[in-house]
């Protein structure tokens, strides 16, 4: 009978969780964005008119015509189809950040909590050390460590966003291990790994969703910023940080060169940041603010 | 309080000693050998050792660890290798240049986020809400890069109304008119921020009964908006300023790049590109300590103004 009533509660939250992003404009909003960025990653060169790494001499920093539609580059190459083979790039520098942020992350926040004494300390204080550092800086100095490349730029992100997750985790996993709840079922002769992945991940799942949808926007947001610099990926990969740092060059005789690859980057985070948003009022009615 | 306080600035010397250790580890850690990336291939080993002792490289790592914690706390950051400066004066020479520009690109964003943020809840639910509302979220989410490339190309190349390099010569005006479109740059994302944490608190206060007296003694809508509401709204504002200047700092790296500025951040991100280690040490100990300061005052502030954080 417990079983069942746990059941039907979940299903309740998940109904209502829908009918309230169902309302939110900012969910439509978030989710087309995000739709058209996972299409336009997987389906590249489906949709990509021209070949993105075909160089063109003649016909160097053109402007919008109908053959290109938004232009070309430097180099003659077509801008749009630069921009679509660029969502690869930025997809899997997100997702990939995230999905390392979240398993180091839930790892050292679960043993916190549930250790205890001087390694919870060690690991608190992990996370201070590395939140000492403004994250850019951080990240610039672990890149010129290991020297930039796709994996190395997934890899450091994530380690730099990591102590979030650790802390949201840590300190969700300790007011859950005193709810009634968990102590019934403890009772009851389950063991530990029972316990957490039945009854505590499921309940602190709702924060580390909202938080990686935000930070999913802030890796793009850093792995274009790195590579403007020149200290991220590098050409001729086709990347939005790739063509902004190759475009700054032109910028007062091809202004509008930069413009293409800076709103590709700004409607992404928009995507992510409108749909975290709409996630978070939805699944936590208890900061309904819209903060 | 005062033992929050107390205890929190405790936490902060173990951490600045880690970070100093890591900053010191990168000579070991950084790749190719020190000698060999400043000297060039045609150094002779005694030219490398000469380099290595100067370094500290010769000595066992806690020796030199020791030797490295005592020259900062004499506050000798060492030499530059390529410029032949100490490294503290060359620091100390762009630090006011990045204060200025943080602490003005967050004046901005506070008087321009209040303002928005007022603007929406002010008119709730109208259609001007709405359109406030969406361009604090784009706001938002622009990064600062992006702010300051789209200002380049509307107001420098496009309109000319502000130069787009450099900090200007000579006189007040000048540097304020080179300091307009960098400070804007770096508020833009904060101002989303911070108009919406405007809007939220502003009605949230306007829901309370103090208010509703108010209004039914017949003191006019005005007065009740500016003179009683915002005095209580604007708390959770001025508790995340703190946090803001320690994320400006890092968004000062990149308007510092674009807009050709000196500043900290251009320093290091030179530095990293030439692998001048000194400097890449002072460089990033200067921003981790600006940046463990911001978060001390965020946390202070944030205690003081939400007494709930305490007890945690």
């Amino acid at each position: 009978m417990f079983k069942s009533q746990k059941f039907f509660r979940f299903k309740k939250k998940r109904i209502r969780v829908i009918k309230i992003m169902g309302n939110d404009y900012k969910a439509y909003l978030g989710g087309i964005i995000i739709m058209l960025i996972l299409v336009s990653a997987i389906f590249a060169p489906l949709i990509a008119p021209a070949d993105p790494y075909k160089t063109n001499v003649t016909k160097r920093l053109e402007g919008p015509s109908l053959e290109n539609l938004l232009g070309t580059d430097s180099l003659g190459r077509d801008i749009l189809s630069r921009l679509i083979y660029a969502a690869r790039p930025a997809v899997l520098v997100s997702f990939g950040g995230i999905i390392i942020s979240l398993i180091i992350g839930m790892i050292l926040g679960l043993l916190a909590a549930y250790v205890g004494g001087v390694l919870e300390n060690l690991i608190l204080f992990i996370f201070d050390v590395i939140r000492a550092f403004p994250p850019i800086i951080l990240i610039l100095v672990l890149l010129s460590i290991v020297g930039p490349s796709l994996l190395s730029v997934i890899v450091i992100l994530g380690v730099t966003i990591m102590p979030r997750y650790g802390r949201v985790v840590r300190a969700d996993t300790l007011s859950e291990k005193e709810e009634d709840f968990v102590e019934a079922a403890r009772s009851l002769g389950a063991d530990n790994s029972r316990i957490i992945f039945k009854h505590i991940l499921p309940n602190i799942f709702a924060s580390v969703l909202v938080l990686s949808g935000m930070d999913m926007a802030s890796m793009i947001m850093w792995e274009a910023g790195l590579s403007f610099l020149g200290l991220g990926l590098q050409p001729p990969l086709s990347s939005w940080g790739v063509m902004l740092q190759q475009s700054y060059q032109y910028i007062q005789t091809a202004p509008l060169m930069i413009v293409w690859p800076s709103l590709a980057i700004m409607l992404t985070m928009l995507g992510f940041s409108t749909f975290a948003e709409s996630l978070r009022v939805a699944l936590n009615p208890k900061l309904n603010q819209e903060v | 309080m005062f033992i929050y306080i107390t205890k929190r600035l405790l936490w902060v010397i173990p951490t600045i000693l880690t970070v100093l250790l890591i900053l010191f580890s990168l000579s070991y850690l950084l790749p190719g050998d020190p000698a060999d990336i400043i000297l060039g291939p045609r150094a002779t080993p005694e030219m490398a050792e000469e380099l290595n002792r100067r370094l500290g490289l010769d000595k066992p790592w806690y020796q030199s660890y020791l030797i490295y914690l005592q020259n900062i706390i004499r506050g000798d950051l060492g030499t530059s290798i390529f410029r032949d400066r100490s490294v503290l004066k060359v620091i100390l020479n762009v630090l006011p240049y990045t204060v200025i520009l943080t602490l003005t690109g967050m004046g901005l964003a506070v008087f321009n986020g209040i303002s928005i943020g007022l603007l929406a809840a002010n008119y709730n639910n109208s259609y001007l809400e709405k359109f406030l509302t969406l361009f604090s979220f784009i706001t938002a989410s622009t990064p600062t890069y992006i702010a300051g490339v789209l200002l380049i190309v509307i107001f420098s190349v496009n309109l000319n109304l502000i130069p787009s390099i450099g900090i200007g010569e000579g006189g007040f005006l000048s540097r304020l008119h080179h300091l307009i479109g960098p400070a804007l740059a770096l508020s833009v994302g904060w101002t989303g921020y911070i108009a919406r944490l405007t809007r939220s608190s502003m009605l949230e206060t306007l829901d309370q009964e103090f208010i509703q007296t108010e209004k039914s003694f017949g003191i006019p809508r005005s007065y009740i908006l500016y003179k009683y509401a915002l005095k209580k709204a604007i708390k959770p504002i001025i508790a995340v300023i703190g946090l803001g200047i320690g994320r400006l700092l890092g968004g000062a790296v990149f308007v510092e790049v674009i807009f050709n500025r000196p500043g900290l951040g251009r320093l290091i991100v030179n530095s990293v590109n030439e692998r001048d280690l000194p400097m890449v040490r002072g460089g990033v100990l200067a921003a981790a300590l600006l940046f463990v300061i911001a978060n001390l005052i965020a946390d202070i502030s944030y205690a003081y103004f939400d007494p709930r954080i305490k007890q945690k």
